[in-house]
């Protein structure tokens, strides 16, 4: 027991030094750069290219929502909430901080949540879904280099996710099952999809510390 | 920079990631997350996992009509006022602000034991009971086992138990069933947020043996 717990210790240090790296690098992918333009100019025709790579995107996210409560006629209304919401919200982007493409999903996933609990009747959360997101006042430093790194990484290593790993995560983050959902649709063990999912962030680098993790569960 | 030692786990942050966390989780994660830059990243990286999913998505046609729809909409919109922020203390992370606010006057600390007080927050949920807990300085509580799961984020002081120092931002799980007898610190209250699943009902003898010692009782 003790031993676990020196351990413990030891590995929150060893990556630390990690999570501090600060870059100057901008962000500059085609999209980021129309959303900040909409975000400091009010640019429509910025908007509108934005419009017309995401919305399909954004209605294909819409239509795989496997959530109870979901029907097809909600994708477009999603469609335009979202994309709404990009445009009030677009002046409080930070490029620094995530890719079009990453802050666009999830204020898609905020308002998949939150129309679905609006039509539940059984659910009287008092918050939004974006309130569990609020940022602490000071800015901690973020890895950036780290978050772009794998930023590139992360379409490449999907792709090449054996396929029972890809399914789970599509499960979880598409089609919006828990994990418990998705162990009883799949009829497998609780641990066993939880270790898939485990696996297959590892395998694409996205957790801090695998191994530290692993000692907690 | 945090040296927090207690965490969520990959699952429950791959959970709160694509939305699918229990809100009363989800409250408890959100809470530790003010405090925990390491998590923070994790997240990040996590949202990036969602959002490269949707990229990769087959695009599904959109009505044609639907662009100038959300102009118009947007062309509607009231003027933007300056995000009027509501006046918050500023004294929990602002989600705990938010739902003690929300509670308002029914907000009511009661005496759980002769050093530990409890207030309920209304989240609105019916599966987990949300609560503040403040244990008095160097009050020992009883030896006590869990009715049900229980999620705990130290939100200022610290506390301790027969395993470990818990200070602000660590995030405790103990299972139904599990027994410890926390103790806070000499040098000043602690307070913490909850999450306590309503109790499973227990048949074994485990469940005789256990003495639950909160009851839980939804608004
Ligand atoms: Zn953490």
């Amino acid at each position: 027991m003790l031993d676990t717990k020196i351990t413990v210790i030891d590995e929150s240090k060893k990556c630390m030094p990690r999570a501090s790296v600060i870059s100057t690098e901008k962000r500059s992918d085609r999209w980021s750069l129309l959303l900040v333009q909409v975000g400091e100019n009010r640019d429509r025709k910025a908007f509108a290219q934005l419009f017309s790579h995401f919305a399909p995107l954004l209605k294909s996210f819409a239509q795989a929502s496997k959530h109870d409560g979901w029907f097809p006629g909600l994708s477009e209304e999603l469609v335009q909430e979202v994309m709404i919401k990009v445009w009030q919200k677009a002046s409080g982007y930070k490029p620094e901080k995530a890719s079009a493409t990453t802050w666009i999903y999830t204020v898609a996933r905020n308002c998949r949540i939150d129309m679905l609990r609006r039509k539940s009747n059984t659910q009287h959360l008092p918050l939004e879904n974006e309130d569990f997101w609020h940022e602490p006042d000071e800015e901690t430093p973020v890895s950036l280099l780290r978050q772009k790194r794998s930023e590139d990484k992360v379409q490449a290593s999907l792709e090449q996710l054996p396929k029972e790993q890809d399914e789970i995560l599509r499960k979880v983050y598409l089609e919006g099952k828990s994990h418990a959902e998705a162990s009883e649709e799949l009829g497998l063990p609780l641990g066993t999809v939880k270790s898939r999912v485990r696996l297959a962030l590892q395998k694409m680098q996205i957790l801090v510390a695998p191994e530290f993790r692993d000692e907690l569960i | 920079m945090s040296t927090l030692k207690h965490h969520p786990d990959t699952a429950m942050l791959v959970e709160f990631s694509a939305g699918t966390l229990e809100p009363a989780l989800a409250i408890c994660v959100s809470a530790h997350l003010h405090f925990c830059d390491r998590c923070r990243n994790e997240l990040l990286r996590l949202d990036q996992v969602g959002s490269q999913i949707m990229s990769q998505s087959e695009p599904s046609e959109v009505d044609e009509q639907l662009f100038d729809k959300v102009m118009a909409q947007i062309d509607n919109l009231p003027e933007q006022t300056q995000n009027p922020k509501p006046a918050r203390s500023n004294y929990y992370p602002a989600l705990v602000e938010q739902l003690i606010e929300n509670t308002g006057e029914e907000l009511s600390w009661r005496k759980m034991s002769p050093s530990v007080d409890v207030a309920r927050l209304k989240t609105g949920q019916s599966d987990y009971e949300v609560a503040l807990h403040k244990i008095c300085a160097g009050g020992k509580t009883p030896k006590h086992g869990h009715s049900g799961r229980e999620f705990t984020v130290v939100l200022k002081g610290s506390f301790s138990d027969e395993n470990a120092v818990y200070t602000e931002g660590d995030f405790l799980l103990k299972e139904a069933g599990d027994e410890h007898q926390p103790m806070g610190a000499q040098n000043g209250e602690c307070i913490c947020l909850s999450a306590l699943a309503a109790p499973i009902k227990l048949s074994s003898k485990l469940g005789f043996l256990m003495k639950p010692w909160l009851r839980i009782n939804p608004i």
